[in-house]
């Protein structure tokens, strides 16, 4: 029954808009509800029947991609795409951050689809060659001819960024036939972008070639049915455990998990960033900006800054006021990038006001009383305990007096590292990268760079959103086997 | 209206000094109070403490200060004096790791009453080293736990805490509501048994040896405990930070000082040998118990376990008269029969099965009613918060939110504590079983876990993730 007015989260299935049989979903923890079309009605309809039907998106080139993805970065401006409005009006609700900040990813939202920097960072990561044809090289008296063909892949976006506009380029670049299946803190967006596609060319192959639907994560009924070898070859699933758990159970020869593991961020400061109390005051501006942006809901915001500060009294002296600028840095982020966070996490104030209470002699709390953030500064060589809660623009400050002490800084679930200054030296970042750090930074533009270009997390999800086929061309002088005398046999193969 | 308020001034001070004592151990004189009255003497009770307690606590006088209270005129006005039980383990890590109990031994000293600085802890090279120290220097009988985080909380419970949780948790499962105390009640002398450690500074491992006294009045061979050791807080800190190393991805980050570490293979054969040695014990127990009354307190399933066995052989109806059996817990994903609590029930010879709710931080245990709600003695003060905005919701009607508790009779430490429980309160509807206390319903979730599933799906690692890696971990090693 569908008496409310709750909003409307439509599917969209290879250029058919679906709003019929919608069923309530959400509301857990005082979130929204809103209404989908019910999963078991068109789960049938979800996949591609057969992996030949990729054939349409070769009769596209990549400039036509590109052309496609321009005109449609061109009608998603925020300011005159209605679906856009729409959809940034309801995330206000269910995005972790604040409005001023979902409207700002909204308005960025044109900028990925710059053919210009699809083009650059696809070059990089696969090569426009390997996607357009086959690629011959000679090797080991042969030629071999490669060539990156798209799959039918099944992608479980996280809601924290514009992931859904992130996989539809991916898709189209690698001719992929692309489902999305939405989360629950993101369930507008996407779907606003594919509603333009089908406006701006519903017979386009590309448009043809996108599904997004929400169904709720772990749901056993859609996903049993949906998550087999015969429908989809791949699943790119953000957000690890969250996502991951319920799809590992359906992994079998013939269906490949990328997973991309949830992550956080650390940053070091060096002593010659903090010599002069100009470098100081910009080494506080850069480390809110990798703190602050986006008001830390990012995988790739600083969470533990280590400050080679040393831990004498003057050490201790300089972190702190470190930590007095970087707060006042962070309060001045224009509201676009940062703001005061919807909601503090309560177990997280529960742990810094424990900290301000308890713990006065080895952390210095500065501010985090009105909910709009915390520098904890610790007054040892060691970070907080609760270093996996740091979110919602908190950050800790950990002084140390040698460059081995700053490896503590990351694990396995390290993603970005900002460094200041830049060159404290390639040393470090090597031994961070045999650690777990997965992406070095100049302090300060961990939001401020090339974007996703190819490496993340340490895998190339890109690539390995490709099938990549081989053909093999034996060289002139090689012997047939069929020419080998007795004894001389040999296979390699 | 004077006398009035120096009538509750009155109770308050005796509520203080001896809750117990005070409603001359009876379990119905204790629940059958005013509710009004009640609210008035906790009211004057609480008001007491906070004067006295600031003066002997200093992280109290800190949160007081900073919040600007120094008297309540109502129940709620101590809201926003209650710890977070992030409190008692505000203290880093490293500390540990380095075996400063000196500087560990202040920290705890800010959180109690009484004077903890003529201990001398520099010859400690242990938390268990620590821990038997402080319980044998001081008033205190200190209370680890360690959450899903891998950290460990420091309790200062003392001993008093302890005996008054342990006489409260007679009175409660051996009186019947109604009836005025027996001799029996109140001094018989029972057989305990528990399928856990002999000794430990954790609230499992402090069981049998307050047990002991409450139960067996001091007869020791009246104990009788599974695992002849003592539960050793070093290699559960030990267990707690290599699953925290695991779960970050590098198992030779783990920060514990090496003489720990080298303990290693004597964690793991323990936490190996443990079940078999458990369900050994409770088999055997059943034989040497037979007919005698005893006080099993197990979790339900090694109690089903054993509990079906032995049915399955014939053997029933083992304990003596007034036996009592209180199960609680078990092993997560260990689903039991929707019959198990019969099959125990029937196999130990007990018409109910007890169990409780309580909380390291509070000095008070409370026992499940007949009809399965936890009655709040008059003592402990309930707050139930907002979960958002931590505001106390009416003390009226029916309440769902975070449970906070203010327990008048806790005295190593301020008795007033924030949890993570999700309950709900009747507050003013009579239970059937003529209790007219307040009363808990006995479906008590975690905040913490009812947090996750809800599809929202982040590149960020959160600490629900992190859980979540920690839980599998667990489930792992079984």
């Amino acid at each position: 029954m569908t008496t409310t007015t709750d909003p409307i989260c439509h599917a969209v299935i290879r250029g058919e808009i679906v709003s019929s049989d919608l069923v309530q979903f959400g509301g857990r923890g005082g979130d929204i509800t809103f209404l989908a079309p019910d999963p078991a009605r068109i789960v049938s309809r979800l996949p591609l029947e057969s992996p030949g039907k990729l054939q349409d998106l070769y009769s596209l080139s990549l400039d036509d991609i590109l052309d496609y993805l321009s005109e449609l970065g061109k009608r998603l401006e925020l300011g005159s795409n209605p679906y856009m409005q729409e959809a940034c009006e309801l995330s206000f609700a269910t995005a972790p951050t604040t409005p001023p900040i979902v409207r700002g990813i909204f308005r960025d939202v044109p900028h990925w689809f710059q053919p210009d920097r699809i083009r650059e960072w696809s070059e990089l990561t696969v090569g426009s060659r390997y996607l357009e044809g086959w690629v011959e090289t000679p090797v080991n008296n042969a030629t071999v001819a490669i060539r990156a063909y798209g799959s039918r892949a099944l992608h479980i976006v996280a809601g924290n960024g514009p992931i859904g506009a992130l996989s539809i380029i991916r898709g189209a670049v690698t001719r992929s036939d692309t489902i999305i299946k939405l989360p629950s803190n993101d369930p507008f967006s996407t779907v606003a972008i594919a509603r333009t596609m089908v406006d701006m060319a519903p017979e386009h192959p590309v448009t043809r070639h996108l599904t997004v639907a929400y169904w709720r994560g772990g749901d056993e009924a859609i996903e049993k049915k949906l998550y087999q070898p015969h429908n989809i070859e791949k699943i790119i699933a953000w957000g690890g455990m969250a996502s991951v758990k319920h799809v590992t159970k359906y992994i079998q020869p013939g269906l490949e998990l990328t997973s991309l593991d949830p992550k956080s961020s650390a940053s070091v400061v060096g002593t010659e960033g903090l010599k002069t109390e100009a470098l100081l005051s910009e080494a506080a501006s850069r480390i809110a900006s990798d703190v602050g942006a986006m008001n830390q809901c990012g995988c790739a915001n600083s969470r533990v800054v280590y400050v080679m500060s040393g831990t004498d009294e003057t050490g201790l002296e300089t972190i702190n006021r470190l930590g007095e600028q970087v707060y006042a840095a962070m309060l001045k982020l224009p509201s676009g990038i940062s703001t005061k966070p919807k909601r503090y996490d309560p177990q997280l104030k529960a742990e810094v006001d424990a900290l301000r209470l308890g713990g006065e002699d080895w952390y210095k709390v500065i501010g985090g009383e009105d909910g709009e953030g915390a520098v904890i500064v610790s007054q040892m060589a060691s970070p907080v305990e609760f270093v996996d809660y740091l979110a919602d623009r908190t950050v800790n400050l950990v002084p140390v007096d040698t460059v081995e002490e700053v490896l503590a800084a990351v694990d396995a679930s390290t993603q970005t590292v900002g460094i200041f200054p830049d060159d404290l030296g390639s040393e470090l970042c090597h031994t961070m990268s045999l650690y777990g750090a997965q992406r070095f930074v100049s302090l300060g533009y961990s939001f401020n760079g090339p974007g996703p270009i190819g490496p993340q997390d340490a895998i190339e999800p890109v690539r390995r959103m490709c099938r990549w086929i081989v053909r093999e061309i034996p060289a002139a002088t090689r012997v047939p086997l069929w020419e080998l005398t007795e004894g001389n046999a040999s296979v390699v193969a | 209206m004077t006398s009035f308020c120096q009538a509750s001034e009155r109770q308050a001070a005796g509520w203080i000094e001896d809750p117990l004592a005070h409603f001359g151990y009876s379990a119905t004189r204790m629940h059958s109070m005013d509710r009004s009255e009640q609210e008035a003497v906790q009211l004057a009770a609480m008001n007491i403490l906070l004067e006295r307690r600031r003066a002997e606590i200093p992280v109290l006088a800190k949160l007081a200060d900073a919040q600007g209270i120094a008297r309540l005129d109502s129940l709620d006005a101590m809201a926003p004096l209650l710890f977070e039980h992030t409190v008692y383990k505000s203290y880093p890590a490293a500390l540990l790791a380095k075996s400063r109990f000196d500087q560990l031994t202040r920290w705890l000293d800010r959180l109690t009453p009484y004077d903890l600085s003529a201990v001398d802890v520099s010859d400690c090279t242990s938390i268990d080293d620590w821990l038997s120290r402080l319980r044998d220097e001081t008033p205190l009988d200190p209370a680890t736990s360690s959450g899903t985080s891998g950290t460990m909380s420091f309790f200062p419970k003392s001993k008093l805490d302890y005996r008054r949780c342990f006489e409260g948790l007679r009175l409660q499962v051996l009186q019947t509501f109604g009836k005025p105390p027996s001799e029996a009640d109140l001094n018989e002398k029972l057989h305990v048994m528990t399928p856990t450690y002999r000794d430990g500074h954790s609230s499992v491992g402090a069981l049998a040896r307050y047990c002991m006294h409450a139960f067996c009045k001091g007869d020791e061979s009246l104990l009788h405990t599974a695992l002849p050791y003592k539960l050793s807080a070093d290699l559960s800190w030990l267990a707690a930070r290599l699953r925290r190393a695991a779960a970050k991805g590098d198992i030779s980050k783990v920060d514990v000082p090496a003489s720990l570490l080298a303990r290693r293979d004597e964690m793991e054969q323990q936490l190996t040998e443990a079940p078999r040695q458990q369900a050994a014990f409770v088999r055997e127990m059943v034989e040497t118990l037979k007919g005698q009354r005893v006080l099993a307190v197990g979790v339900s399933p090694l109690f089903h376990e054993v509990a079906k066995g032995g049915l399955a052989q014939g053997i029933g109806g083992v304990f003596g008269p007034g036996s009592r059996v209180m199960t609680g817990g078990g092993g997560k994903g260990i689903a039991l029969p929707d019959d198990w609590d019969r099959t125990v029930k029937t196999f130990f010879g007990v018409d109910r099965l007890f169990n409780n709710y309580g909380m390291t931080e509070m000095a008070s245990l409370i026992v499940g009613c007949e009809h399965g709600h936890y009655h709040l003695p008059p003592w402990v003060v309930l707050f139930v918060l907002d979960p958002d905005s931590g505001a106390p919701l009416p003390r009226s009607a029916t309440q769902t939110g975070r449970a906070s508790f203010f327990d008048i009779s806790n005295d190593g430490t301020w008795g007033g504590i924030v949890t993570g429980d999700r309950v709900t309160v009747h507050w003013d509807e009579p239970c059937a079983c003529g209790r007219a206390t307040a009363y808990l319903e006995n479906r008590i979730q975690r905040f913490n876990e009812l947090q996750g599933g809800d599809d929202k799906i982040t590149c960020a690692a959160t600490p629900a993730a992190q859980a979540e890696a920690l839980d599998y971990l667990n489930a792992l090693e079984g």
